[in-house]
């Protein structure tokens, strides 16, 4: 019995060492494996999907979307706020009278979406630099699409702000010291979009250079018609001059016959195309967030919400016999090509086609690729040069009136040039900022009733909440 | 390793002592002769101990000069002396009514209370099962003074227990829970019949011992045992009906219309458009079909019964609890019930005078059928001029005139259904060794896992057609993503832990007056989670196959996901040492050192320690006052943690946040990006706290109470940074605050027995706690804004010098004569923006306290309890949520402003959604009767076969009084979220009882 007893005490200490020794004896217990993507996860076999994540941002809300027609497109003559009186769209109702303030949510949007793409093309440049493992040339062309989208996001800044602060490299709060926060010049800030810009040509191959695959990313061809707009934007017409004149050398790029296909389905990446956001709208979608739905037709029938819808002005201007008036606009009643009827009670008597999409018309992400850099542009940016430092402009200029079945014209001023863009690239987010470009915009608009002061609205505000986090460092525009 | 060696000697060293001894004998009866059964009788600087039987007789073995000491809880410990020529003593205990115990449970271990030097409230278990309590974190409010309930009536949800104020944003804020040495997030699971008793550790010195998991407090339960000798079985069940305390009066149907219309008219007058003139469409016509009463269209009497059985016994070598219970409640939302079924067995085996093993297993199965308490506010917002129901059976709708559903429809189940089942398991296995005299070693292994299940069936196609008479099958799109005309989804959760725990206990007493206890020990836990989620369209609408995964549409259109969380351990060493001189002076330190994997190599071990001393006057010698039969002042600080806050991990971006479609088939690819930083050694947030307190006894402890004053800082709050746009990061969290508590607790408590026949005691608590961030350290702090009301406002704001969960609101300054509201212009700037915003006080009530009072008289016993609390405010978020056309309080209806009769408190009739404004803000401030039961209980002579029968009846809830206009002022959320604001909340109900306890 006594000896039971002790067996039985053996057995049972025994087990709570048992128990004991399940338990780690040391603090490595508590060393555990993460089971998601880390920053580790960035090597330099994932260094193509740093940069596929850059032209992700083209397709956020803030980027292409809302805001960004708000800003290129309502403020303008173009276009009206549209949708129903009571749907303002937050401000929109405010950017179509230009009663800008600093604390407008269309202002802060956009700040705030180009700088969260800026922060994911720097990560890209920066970190695909660093790596020593991976095939040169891929390396070099990666860095020239994130250099490309970079310069893009830059330049759709100093046209809304003016000289933007120039951020680089911030990995860290370790980084965000001295005058990091506060603005380069005007100047400045287009030096560097013409650095990246230029060491994106350097870097990229030509459209027709790329495997089939990789249809979509920069091309050489898309930087150096950047670099003509920025430089036009500079005035630097002799630039404009030759860099759209390589363009049109390379021969890869021609225009669409019928004005109204280039916004279809089928014409998406074709001839005409030089960049453009690729908008897929099947499951899974990866498309322009609601580009589509914010100006689809509304009311009774419509698919959208209605807004930037062309104006009167706009309608008034085409000549009679442009085909390019019926591709532009859906009118109240009108059947559109692929025999949707846009309702005659329609609430708008007008709506933007360009922004159509037909397969997937209510889908959330628009499937339609948005058109960012196309060849009329080149052809534009040739004969506006020439209408200022001398040559051809008729031949580029008449090659546009061609396709939109009007006559030849002999006028080469640069206010024909200008004209003839307007109708051309009307609902492209061109408008606002080529007026202002031109050093019309307060002749333009204010004789159309819209209070465009000199001094103040050739620029949007900073947003105000920034300016506050800044504490000051940032500074306002003139007049806000 | 060397620790392992350490315990593995103490344990072969150990020798058994033997000694030699006389078999003494004898009973232990309380004053008025009734034997008490349980009683402990210890041989004096021994471990030799027995327990009286069921007769309350008791042998042991002890040698003349012996000490017994002879205790039970709540009566006078009584010592006894061994003479060599007397070998049966009877013992007499008096009953201690003013100590619910002599030993505190403190965390891994107990305590003597009149040397404890920290603060603990303790809850006595019998206490719980007097009346009738759903669950025992309801239980808790009103019975400690720095503990706040706010207690929440939906069947099956727990209530939310706030200790000391809150002191974190971003962090967990809800206390830990230990069940039998499991550490937990709620006590939900635990049928409040078998709780022992409920000890909540409130300051640094008690709570370090729990160092990373202690900063918000540790509410710890233990369960009953084993105890008699005889085979006690008790039986117990209650039964009740509870319907709403208070509602808000709306207007009828007439009112509404003319309400309606008068804010129809009155756009028309603003509207520019003159194509508008004369277009009444808009109108709504007078003389209306029907008068609905949204509310009680969806409600019903809530129903409750409970049934309770639980044995109990214990022998020499085996003491043995078991319980069942089950309780169901029909909710008094239409087809919102809940049932639970709880089984517990507890067992401790006395294997030999050194070892004992003990398990403690509770099993918890529980069923609900969740409704959205949106439906209240449905209610509230509905026309009465719609019908719930049309002629031919179908719903009515409101699509004509605004946008609220019926109400009647989810109510109804009619296009859904939806079930969770729930089952739990928690478990403690532990062994005592008793190394040598002094010493002994515990070693626990414990677990809780719970599974979940979610079943969850749409009709979306029936749901379209019910909610606008125009809408038809060729209409019901579903959006692009979504045809599916009906749609199961299943979804299974479950959560795993398990606990190590090994620790020494050294208790001694050395020189006869000094008084050394210590404990020390390493733990180790893990905890998991997962969850897995399946979903099938078009699965066919009859009741017995719409459950069932198997049915429907077999493309691939359904959306799976699943999730294993990161495994999250925690190793720690643990000491503590209490010393006492003669029981006057008391010193005590506790120290945990804590590693969590859940932050990042360098920054994952951190210490947490406290030091307490105390002094009880009334044991010097010099102190001779025969008022005072204790009074002990007691001073403690410590560090405490809370390691319960968000990862330090920036997850790569990928999938949708990423890819983008290149190739002429647009052929996604896949993208990957950071979009933040983190600060890199971001950790536990650490909160140190100051408490004095003390305690009291008097007039023959009839008079006793403590107060504590206390200061609790959380040194490292950790809040959100937003950085500049510019860099391009998302929010992120960093530990930059400061969230200082500061408080005074008070308790009384009176309580005498007159004569045999009436005994009574009063007794209260009192509670101050005042909040705020007292310090920010980083620049790009964020403001965070919350307390959203799902109309585009907000009311809610984070800032410096403001308690957390303050309103931030526009401040109405009266009604101008055209009858609009006349907004403060705060920062004078002409105009109404955001910069006239201010704020007001927080939802967090500064002041709380608590009456009871209980008397028995003969077999009669009445308890009762009020609480309240005072000093904070509440947002009328279900009124200030106000679309066009949806109905209006009575109270605002009859008050408006007309053109005839101006008013200079409630604006005319309005449609626009209305800016968040101190208009919706009301106080807060409540009291309550909580609970009033009286019970009977059998003469004993009457029973035959029971030991014991006593009836009751029980009201919870029966009166409140207070200032909110509202459904209920107590609304339970997080504090930038729906805490304080009534939108979408369960009201506070009232219910009645009655109820039976036996044992036989």
């Amino acid at each position: 019995m006594k000896k039971l007893q002790h067996t039985k005490i053996w057995v049972l200490v025994s087990t709570i060492i048992g128990i004991a020794t399940l338990q780690s004896c040391s603090e490595d217990f508590i060393d555990v494996e993460s089971n998601q993507e880390t920053e580790s996860a960035l090597t330099s076999d994932r260094a193509p999907e740093l940069v596929n994540a850059v032209y992700n941002s083209l397709l956020v809300w803030e980027v292409s979307s809302f805001a960004w027609t708000g800003i290129t497109s309502i403020a303008s003559d173009d276009a009206d706020k549209g949708s129903i009186p009571s749907d303002t769209g937050v401000d929109k109702h405010l950017l179509d009278a230009l009663d800008i303030t600093p604390t407008l949510i269309s202002v802060g949007d956009v700040w705030r979406g180009h700088y969260d793409a800026i922060q994911r093309a720097n990560q890209a440049i920066n970190r695909i630099e660093q790596f020593d493992d991976m095939d040169p040339d891929l390396q070099d062309r990666l860095l020239g699409e994130a250099k490309f989208l970079r310069a893009l996001f830059y330049f759709r800044l100093v046209q809304t702000y003016g000289g933007v602060p120039i951020i680089t490299n911030i990995n860290s709060l370790d980084d965000i010291t001295g005058d990091v926060l506060s603005r380069a010049t005007r100047e400045e800030t287009y030096a560097f979009i013409e650095q990246d810009l230029t060491d994106a040509i350097e870097s990229l191959p030509e459209k027709s250079e790329y495997p089939i695959l990789e249809l979509g990313r920069a091309t050489k061809g898309a930087a150096k018609t950047l670099l003509a707009k920025v430089s036009m934007y500079q005035e630097k017409w002799e630039e404009v001059r030759r860099l759209t004149d390589e363009v049109i050398a390379s021969g890869e790029y021609g225009l669409t016959p019928n004005y109204e296909d280039i916004w279809k389905e089928g014409s998406e990446n074709n001839i005409e195309s030089i960049f453009e956001i690729q908008s897929r709208g099947d499951d899974p979608a990866a498309g322009v967030d609601k580009y589509s739905t914010i100006q689809g037709a509304r009311g009774e029938g419509g698919w959208g919400w209605g807004f930037n819808t062309p104006s009167q002005d706009l309608d008034n201007a085409y000549e009679d016999g442009d085909t390019r008036r019926d591709a532009t606009i859906m009118f109240a009643g009108e059947t559109l090509f692929d025999g949707r009827v846009i309702s005659i009670n329609a609430p708008n008597p007008r709506y933007n086609q360009k922004a159509y999409s037909s397969a997937l018309t209510e889908a959330e992400v628009t499937g339609k690729n948005v058109r960012i850099l196309r060849y009329a542009e080149v052809l534009l940016m040739n004969a506006e040069a020439a209408s200022v430092i001398g040559g051809d402009v008729s031949s580029p200029l008449n090659q546009i009136r061609e396709r939109a079945g009007l006559e030849q014209t002999s006028a080469t001023s640069q206010v024909a040039v200008w004209d003839e863009r307007r109708l051309e690239m009307a609902f492209e987010h061109d408008r606002y900022f080529d007026l202002v470009r031109q050093g019309r915009a307060p002749e333009v608009l204010n004789s159309k009733g819209i209070p465009f002061q000199s001094g103040k609205h050739e620029v949007f505000p900073i947003p105000q909440e920034q300016i506050d986090l800044s504490g000051g460092v940032l500074t306002q525009n003139p007049g806000y | 390793m060397n620790f392992r060696h350490t315990f593995f000697l103490f344990v072969v060293l150990t020798v058994q002592s033997v000694f030699s001894q006389n078999t003494i004998t004898g009973t232990v009866t309380s004053q008025n002769g009734d034997p008490i059964p349980g009683a402990t009788i210890i041989i004096e600087d021994s471990n030799i101990g027995v327990q009286t039987d069921f007769d309350g007789n008791f042998t042991i073995n002890a040698s003349a000069n012996d000490t017994l000491i002879v205790r039970y809880l709540g009566f006078i410990e009584e010592r006894v002396y061994v003479a060599s020529d007397k070998s049966s003593y009877n013992v007499i205990l008096k009953e201690d009514i003013n100590q619910l115990g002599e030993v505190v449970v403190v965390g891994y271990g107990t305590q003597k209370k009149e040397v404890l030097t920290s603060s603990v409230a303790q809850i006595d278990g019998e206490e719980l099962a007097e009346e009738s309590v759903l669950n025992a974190t309801q239980a808790l409010q009103g019975k400690a003074a720095g503990v706040q309930v706010i207690a929440s009536d939906a069947p099956g949800q727990a209530s939310r227990v706030v200790i000391r104020g809150l002191g974190t944003v971003q962090g967990g804020r809800d206390p830990l829970f230990v069940v039998d040495g499991v550490l937990t997030d709620n006590i939900n699971n635990i049928n409040t019949s078998d709780i022992e008793s409920i000890n909540v550790l409130k300051d640094a010195a008690s709570l370090a011992i729990y160092g990373n998991r202690g900063a918000n407090g540790v509410v710890i339960v233990t369960t009953k045992k084993g105890r008699t000798e005889k085979v006690q079985i008790k039986f117990n069940t209650y039964t009740g009906v509870r319907d709403i305390l208070s509602t808000v009066e709306m207007a009828n149907s007439e009112q509404f219309v003319i309400y309606s219309n008068e804010a129809a008219r009155r756009d028309l007058q603003n509207d520019n458009d003159p194509s508008n003139d004369n277009d009444f469409s808009n109108f709504i016509p007078t003389n209306q079909a029907f008068n609905t009463n949204w509310l009680d269209e969806i409600t019903q009497l809530g129903l409750i019964q409970d049934y309770y059985l639980s044995l109990s016994t214990g022998s020499e070598n085996i003491k043995a609890f078991f319980s069942a219970g089950f309780n169901e409640e029909r909710g008094i939302l239409l087809n919102n019930d809940f049932n639970r079924l709880t089984v517990r067995s507890n067992v401790d085996y006395k294997i030999n005078n050194k070892l004992d093993f003990s398990h403690k297993v509770g099993i918890q199965l529980a069923t609900g059928t969740p409704q959205s308490f949106g439906l209240f506010t449905s209610a509230y917002k509905q026309a009465p001029i719609i019908p719930a129901r049309m002629d031919d059976g179908t719903f009515g709708s409101s699509i004509a005139i605004n946008n609220v559903a019926n109400p009647l429809i989810d109510a109804t189940n009619a296009f859904k259904r939806e079930k969770n089942k729930f089952f739990k398991v928690q478990g403690a296995f532990q062994f005592d060794y008793e190394i040598y005299k002094d010493l002994s070693f515990t070693s626990r292994f414990s677990i809780e896992t719970e599974y979940g299940r979610f079943y969850n069936f749409r009709n979306r196609l029936g749901r379209f057609l019910a909610d606008n008479p125009s809408n038809t099958e060729s209409s019901f799109e579903g959006g692009v993503d979504n045809p599916a005309r009906t749609r199961l989804t299943v979804t299974h959760t479950n959560t795993y832990r398990w606990f190590v725990d090994n620790y020494f206990t050294y208790n001694k007493s050395f020189f006869e007056n000094h008084n050394v206890n210590v404990t020390i020990g390493i733990t180790a836990e893990e905890n998991r989670s997962e969850f897995l989620s399946a979903t099938r369209n078009n699965v066919p609408l009859s009741d017995n196959l719409n459950f069932n995964l198997n049915n429907g549409d077999q493309d691939d259109t359904q959306s799976n996901s699943g999730a294993i969380s990161v495994t999250d351990r925690l190793y720690s060493y643990l000491a503590r040492i209490n010393y006492d001189y003669k029981g006057k002076y008391l010193l005590g330190g506790s120290f945990r050192r804590d590693g969590s994997s859940r932050f990042q190599p360098g920054s994952q071990f951190g210490n947490f320690y406290a030091v307490s001393a105390g002094w009880v006057v009334t044991k010097e010698d010099f102190f001779d006052d025969t008022v005072f039969d204790v009074l002990k002042f007691r001073g403690s600080f410590g560090q405490l943690g809370n390691q319960n806050v968000p990862f330090n991990i920036v997850t790569a971006t990928t999938g949708s946040g990423g890819f983008y479609a290149f190739g002429p088939n647009q052929d996604l690819q896949q993208g990957i990006t950071i979009t933040g930083t983190v600060q890199e050694d971001l950790s536990w947030e650490v909160t140190e706290e100051t408490n004095i307190g003390l305690e009291y006894k008097l007039f023959d402890f009839r008079l006793s109470g403590e107060v504590d004053v206390y200061r609790r800082v959380n040194t490292n709050a950790i809040l959100e940074i937003e950085l500049p746009d510019v860099i391009g990061f998302d929010p992120f969290n960093s530990a930059v605050g400061e969230v200082e508590n500061k408080g005074i607790e008070f308790s009384l408590n009176w309580s005498d027995k007159l004569s045999e026949d009436f005994s009574y005691s009063i007794g209260g608590n009192f509670s101050f706690n005042e909040n705020e961030i007292s310090k920010v350290t980083n620049p790009f702090f964020s403001e965070q804004i919350g307390g959203f009301i799902n109309n585009g406002e907000y009311t809610k704001k984070i800032a410096v010098g403001q308690p957390l969960g303050s309103f931030f609101l526009y401040e109405v300054e009266g009604i101008d004569e055209s009858g609009d509201f006349v907004y403060r212009d705060n920062n004078n700037n002409g105009t109404i923006d955001e910069g006239d915003r201010k704020f007001f006080d927080s939802y967090l009530p500064k002041y709380y306290a608590s009456l009871n009072l209980s008397v028995n008289f003969k077999n009669f016993d009445f308890s009762t309890d009020i609480f309240g609390n005072f000093g904070n405010k509440i947002y009328n978020g279900k009124k200030a949520q106000r679309f066009g056309n949806e109905n209006i309080e009575l109270s605002t209806f009859n008050n408006r402003f007309t053109s005839g009769r101006p008013s200079n408190t409630t604006p005319r009739a309005f449609n626009d959604v209305p800016i968040s404004s101190d208009y919706y803000l009301e106080s807060g401030d409540f009291v309550r009767i909580n609970n009033m039961t009286l019970g009977y209980t059998l003469p004993e002579g009457a029973l035959k076969y029971f030991d014991n029968i006593r009836v009751y009846a029980s009201a919870r809830n029966p009166i409140i009084w207070k200032r909110f206009s509202g459904f209920t002022p107590e609304l339970p959320g997080d504090p930038l979220g729906g805490a304080g604001i009534e939108l979408d909340a369960y009201p506070t109900l009232r219910s009645f009882y009655i109820g039976l306890n036996t044992s036989f």
